[in-house]
């Protein structure tokens, strides 16, 4: 048997290389399909990997308290897609703050509020700027490093901001004389206090791009905008052994002030590091599904290619059954045809697809990912879809009767 | 005369085509018992059921009623996975259009046989080239089929049939294509075949081969006519046992003769 199947993987090699052109065509319909799901993955796989990174940077002691339990449910995503204002029926507020701070164990806890809002400079004038509100505590969190001037503190919040480097850059056109200029925004007034280095990380778990953003206290935004919506709540423990048991204890903390809703979730650890919206799955998911289809297509051409193949050697095929092959032996011959022909093109695809995730990665922070699972995956992908579009091709040149297949010719 | 020597035995075999109004009988109620070492000639006009019982006889069609017997095996009513099995090792075919694989160099098409009955590359191409030495074609283990004569060819596909030591080989108009002098060359070569012990069953519309036969069959409408035999089943060659060894050939004895094809160009082949 092992003999058969080295022969029938000789014939089909011959086969392929007899009709080169043909099945590097074919080669490369799979080679597409395959490339464009392992870019999406390669990229997928990076950024929970900065992520990650990012998680692991700040430390084991981090916990994250996030609004809404139901964050999976899709009307909730597509809330999110349709509403101004990502969050805006957040369940978290100040008062959770206030109380977590209250516990035990906790070293340190800053919220963390978006909006977007005009902002005005002496010389410009911005709409739509990132503006993050958070609590002087954000940096012992978060220790954010800063170009020129400090983080503002307990004494300075109410009027002190810090600035992202691009939108120094933006405000002023400049950034080292940036701290002690002012700015308002919604008629109050500001004071730059800090001007933060440039981190390049538009991608973290806080799901802030901080070089565009504008960080300012919390209660300061509130005043501005009326109302904050929390996104979420970053805290500080002060041991890391007994994680398990501050995040239930804040779990059961906030339950209690709101009296028996479990509308937020408590993460920490690597729970941390999947994306902060759903969104971002259910998109990289419905790409994937769109490579998936341009992979159907390529298997279709694999089924059309054997399909000929079959065809233009129906003589073969008699001879070959006259002289003692059985149904099973041409089967097999012509499924391993188009077996080779996907998973060449499976190999091909995976190259391209890694080249085209590292010419990504040369303007973009996505370094690409590659894992044995990605490997693994588009291997038995190839080889399913070998499968299924070459055995109705196999199954046909195994039934032609070898009688009238010996006076056929081409 | 043993009972055991009797290879082939054909009872009330029945070929129909069709039904109702269009049915037709390509065979009928034929009976037919051969002998080892016989060497048949089948004739008769065109649709008299001829190529139909080669078919039959080669396991590659099924008689729609009645009994076939090889080497005592009831085979009329065996799965298509067993007759393809005994058509690899106990049959060997000969065609009037020698049915080769011009992909393949002869030396493969040769070999073909024993790709379905488990022998390794080595002893493939070894059986193979030995077949072909014997038909004066070593020189052109790697030519395409057509790159050689129809005589050429038809040897080269006459050694197909031999190179698994089949019990029985069935040739249908193998010199119908052929000029009178491949014919006699081809036919001198199946006489010597013949004359190993072998049985050959051909299908022939030229009287002028039946001085080959040992017994030439007339057939008409699907069933025996005349049935002469020229020579007594005492005088019927014994068969030689030559033995394939299976496997146990070292490759470096042959591994100089396995050098590999050189690559032709494919669009000259077309040539018919």
């Amino acid at each position: 048997m092992a003999l058969l199947l080295k022969t029938h993987f000789k014939l089909a090699k011959t086969s392929i290389k007899e009709n080169r052109t043909r099945s590097f065509l074919t080669c490369l319909g799979i080679a597409i399909g395959v490339a464009s799901i392992i870019l999406i993955l390669s990229l997928m796989g990076s950024i929970s990997n900065l992520i990650k990174n990012e998680a692991a940077e700040i430390g084991p002691d981090l916990i994250v308290v996030r609004p809404s339990s139901s964050k999976d449910s899709l009307t909730n995503v597509i809330n999110e897609l349709t509403s101004s204002n990502t969050y805006e029926q957040s369940s978290l507020s100040l008062k959770d703050v206030s109380a977590i701070s209250a516990m035990d164990d906790i070293a340190a806890v800053a919220p963390i509020a978006t909006s977007t809002n005009t902002i005005n400079s002496e010389k410009n004038n911005f709409p739509s700027v990132p503006i993050l509100g958070t609590t002087p505590d954000f940096n012992k969190i978060e220790p954010l490093t800063l170009r020129y001037g400090t983080f503002f503190t307990d004494n300075n919040k109410e009027n002190g901001v810090v600035l992202g480097h691009t939108l120094s850059l933006a405000l002023f056109n400049t950034i080292n004389s940036t701290v002690g200029k002012t700015i308002t925004i919604m008629g109050e007034k500001f004071m730059v206090v800090g001007v933060l280095e440039e981190v390049d990380k538009s991608i973290n778990f806080d799901d802030i791009d901080f070089d565009n953003a504008l960080v300012m206290d919390i209660n300061s935004l509130d005043k501005i905008n009326g109302s904050t919506q929390i996104q979420q709540i970053n805290i500080k423990a002060t041991n890391t052994e007994s994680l398990a048991t501050i995040s239930d204890n804040i779990k059961t903390e906030l339950k209690n002030s709101k009296s028996g809703d479990e509308n937020f979730t408590v993460a920490y650890g690597d729970e941390i590091t999947h994306p902060a919206s759903s969104l971002f799955v259910i998109v990289s998911g419905m790409l994937a599904l769109v490579a998936a289809i341009s992979l159907i297509v390529g298997g279709i051409g694999v089924m059309n290619i054997m399909l000929v193949s079959v065809a233009e050697r129906t003589h073969e095929i008699g001879i070959r059954k006259a002289v003692g092959a059985s149904s099973r032996n041409i089967l097999m011959q012509f499924l391993f045809e188009a077996l080779i022909l996907s998973v060449l093109g499976g190999f091909f695809g995976l190259v391209l697809g890694y080249i085209l995730a590292f010419l990504i990665s040369i303007i973009t922070p996505f370094a690409p990912y590659i894992s044995w699972e990605i490997l693994a995956l588009t291997f038995l992908t190839t080889l399913a879809v070998g499968i299924v579009f070459g055995i109705y091709p196999a199954l046909k040149a195994a039934s032609k009767d070898p009688i009238e297949s010996l006076k056929h010719y081409r | 005369m043993s009972e055991s020597n009797i290879i082939i035995e054909l009872k009330g075999l029945t070929k129909r085509y069709g039904y109702g109004d269009t049915e037709s009988f390509a065979l009928k109620d034929f009976d037919l018992t051969i002998k080892r070492g016989e060497f048949i000639m089948i004739m008769g006009p065109s649709g008299c059921g001829k190529t139909t019982l080669l078919n039959i006889i080669g396991l590659l069609d099924r008689a729609s009623r009645g009994e076939y017997i090889l080497n005592g095996e009831d085979v009329a009513g065996i799965s298509a996975r067993r007759q393809a099995k005994l058509r690899a090792k106990k049959i060997g075919f000969i065609f009037q259009n020698f049915n080769l694989i011009e992909d393949l160099p002869i030396i493969e098409n040769v070999a073909l046989p024993m790709v379905y009955t488990g022998y390794s590359k080595t002893a493939r191409l070894k059986n193979a080239s030995s077949a072909l030495k014997r038909f004066n074609l070593q020189e052109r283990e790697y030519y395409l089929p057509y790159q050689l004569s129809g005589g050429q060819q038809q040897r080269v596909a006459i050694a197909r049939a031999i190179v698994g030591n089949p019990e029985i080989i069935l040739a249908d108009e193998p010199t119908g294509n052929l000029d009178s002098r491949s014919s006699h060359t081809v036919m001198e070569e199946l006489k010597a075949i013949h004359e190993e012990g072998n049985t050959i069953i051909m299908v022939t519309h030229n009287p002028a081969l039946t001085t080959y036969a040992t017994r030439v069959i007339n057939m008409l409408d699907g069933q025996i006519d005349t049935d002469v035999k020229t020579v007594s089943d005492q005088n019927l060659p014994q068969p030689i046992d030559v033995k394939i060894k299976k496997r146990k050939i070292k490759p470096e004895v042959i591994l100089g003769k396995i050098e590999p094809a050189k690559k032709r160009k494919r669009k000259s082949r077309r040539k018919k």
